[in-house]
């Protein structure tokens, strides 16, 4: 039920996740961030359940700063892609982690950004777009059809915002309250955070 | 022999042990039945109401299981319960219902639904009683230690990481507790929900139980930041008692407490079929 997308633009990285979390059918909290920080510069989007995401992602996150106090040295992208697979895939015959995830980053040394997909079976892959969760049938063939490399990120901002109109409209389970954020050099930026309404002349409120 | 060397090891040693919990229940050492394999026969005699949905998000060899499970399931566990707890602008109300089931039957109308776990902070019980009632029992010990090492109130944040820490590490051993740690402290009112998968959640009103979405429906319609002390009482009584009305897991008597600087307060018991008709007249005389 959790729904969250991302891809890669012009030296930047953009995701988005919906802020729903709840248990069967019913909604316990409307503003709920899925988008932690692994550091300055990376996001660890989770989706799945509560518990597993919390708690698997402290590890993560605990373990990077633990390197970084260690070597005074920051983790790429891929080395935490890498270490969180490794992480999910020794578990799953054992206690599995119900989480499936989205690591977005940006590398200083590389000057650019990535994204990977990781799955709660332990798989890892590095993309330039996707999602998790009920979004990825929606939001596939949209990003296949209008992601280009290099997009600059107004561009890019609204490609997220189509991806997320889409969402909204044909997912039946609702949601329409949606939190973007972006990684660029800077570090992590909140960009939006949306509530749509695809019935509304004005479909997208910007709530501060 | 006290040289100097031992006694600023010691001293070290003290201060460590004021910021970390180790007690003979610290997190990393697992309380498990004295039997051969303690996780498959944990998963084999306990089936909770969830893992008889088919909906899931588990990976196939854990619905083969639940298959086996389902047969074989010995200890049923359902949250058949009301309990919820709202914060606003002059402390936090909690409201519980008090009817305990088994099965079809009502075991009790008198249960203790809110375990206090300190002067200033309530847990509610949903689920398994003896599971909450023991792991919130236990929280107020860790949160008492905490407050002699520390010379300081532990936050409500802070106890409830525990009690979820605590209860992550029994994840699929299948306990059954649906709590809600309300409190007061140095940020203000706080509200947090602890669930025995593992989640943690903090938000401004929940309701856990059965009888949940009727509260749902009486507390979202009500509910606003800056309610007076009595209003926020009787709203929470109120969703108690509709959901009392709708759900047959949930009756006894209506208790709601309220939380503010000063600690936690016993508002009222009332009777939740009286309460129901005593709401009516009223109703009534105001038309």
């Amino acid at each position: 039920m959790d729904s969250l997308v991302g891809f890669v633009g012009k030296n930047y990285v953009l995701m988005a996740g919906d802020t729903n979390a709840g248990r069967s059918i019913m909604r316990l909290k409307e503003d709920f961030d899925k988008l932690v920080p692994v550091d300055s510069h990376k996001i660890l989007a989770k989706s799945g359940e509560i518990g597993d995401g919390n708690q698997f992602c402290n590890l993560i996150i605990r373990n990077v700063s633990l390197y970084r106090i260690n070597n005074e040295t920051e983790l790429s992208t891929k080395s935490v892609a890498h270490y969180t697979r490794r992480q999910l895939a020794t578990a799953i015959r054992k206690n599995p982690y119900s989480v499936n995830l989205l690591l977005g980053g940006y590398d200083k040394k590389d000057q650019k950004g990535s994204l990977y997909y990781l799955d709660y079976l332990g798989s890892s892959k590095k993309i330039n777009y996707g999602a998790q969760g009920y979004a990825a049938l929606f939001v596939g063939s949209i990003l296949d059809r209008f992601w280009k490399e290099d997009l600059d990120f107004e561009d890019g901002l609204e490609l997220m915002k189509k991806c997320l109109r889409e969402v909204e409209k044909r997912l039946i389970i609702g949601t329409r309250c949606f939190l973007i954020k972006m990684i660029n050099s800077d570090g992590i930026a909140v960009v939006e955070k949306v509530m749509i309404n695809s019935k509304k002349k004005n479909e997208i409120e910007e709530e501060n | 022999m006290f040289t100097l060397g031992s006694v600023l090891d010691n001293e070290l040693k003290s201060s460590v042990e004021d910021f970390s919990f180790e007690t003979e229940f610290s997190t990393n050492q697992l309380m498990l039945p004295n039997i051969e394999k303690p996780f498959e026969f944990a998963q084999s005699i306990i089936s909770l109401e969830k893992d008889l949905d088919e909906n899931d998000n588990q990976p196939m060899f854990h619905q083969q299981k639940k298959e086996e499970r389902k047969e074989r399931a010995l200890i049923k566990g359902s949250k058949g319960t009301t309990t919820l707890a709202f914060i606003y602008e002059k402390g936090t109300v909690v409201a519980v219902d008090s009817r305990a089931t088994s099965g079809q039957y009502i075991a009790s109308q008198s249960v203790q639904k809110v375990v206090p776990v300190n002067q200033y902070m309530l847990g509610t019980l949903a689920g398994g009683a003896a599971d909450c009632q023991f792991f919130l029992g236990h929280l107020g010990r860790i949160c008492n230690l905490y407050e002699l090492r520390n010379n300081e109130k532990i936050s409500v944040a802070a106890a409830s990481k525990l009690l979820n820490n605590i209860l992550y590490s029994y994840r699929n051993y299948g306990l059954s507790v649906g709590s809600m740690i309300c409190g007061y402290d140095t940020r203000g009112p706080q509200l947090y929900y602890i669930d025995s998968d593992g989640s943690r959640l903090k938000n401004s009103l929940f309701s856990v139980g059965s009888g949940s979405p009727f509260a749902y429906g009486v507390l979202d319609a009500g509910y606003r930041w800056d309610l007076s002390k009595e209003d926020a009482i009787d709203l929470g009584r109120r969703a108690i008692c509709a959901a009392t009305f709708k759900d047959s897991y949930s009756g006894g008597t209506v208790k709601v407490y309220h939380i503010d600087e000063n600690g936690w307060v016993k508002i009222s018991d009332d009777d939740a079929s009286e309460l129901w008709y005593r709401y009516e007249e009223k109703e009534k005389k105001n038309k």
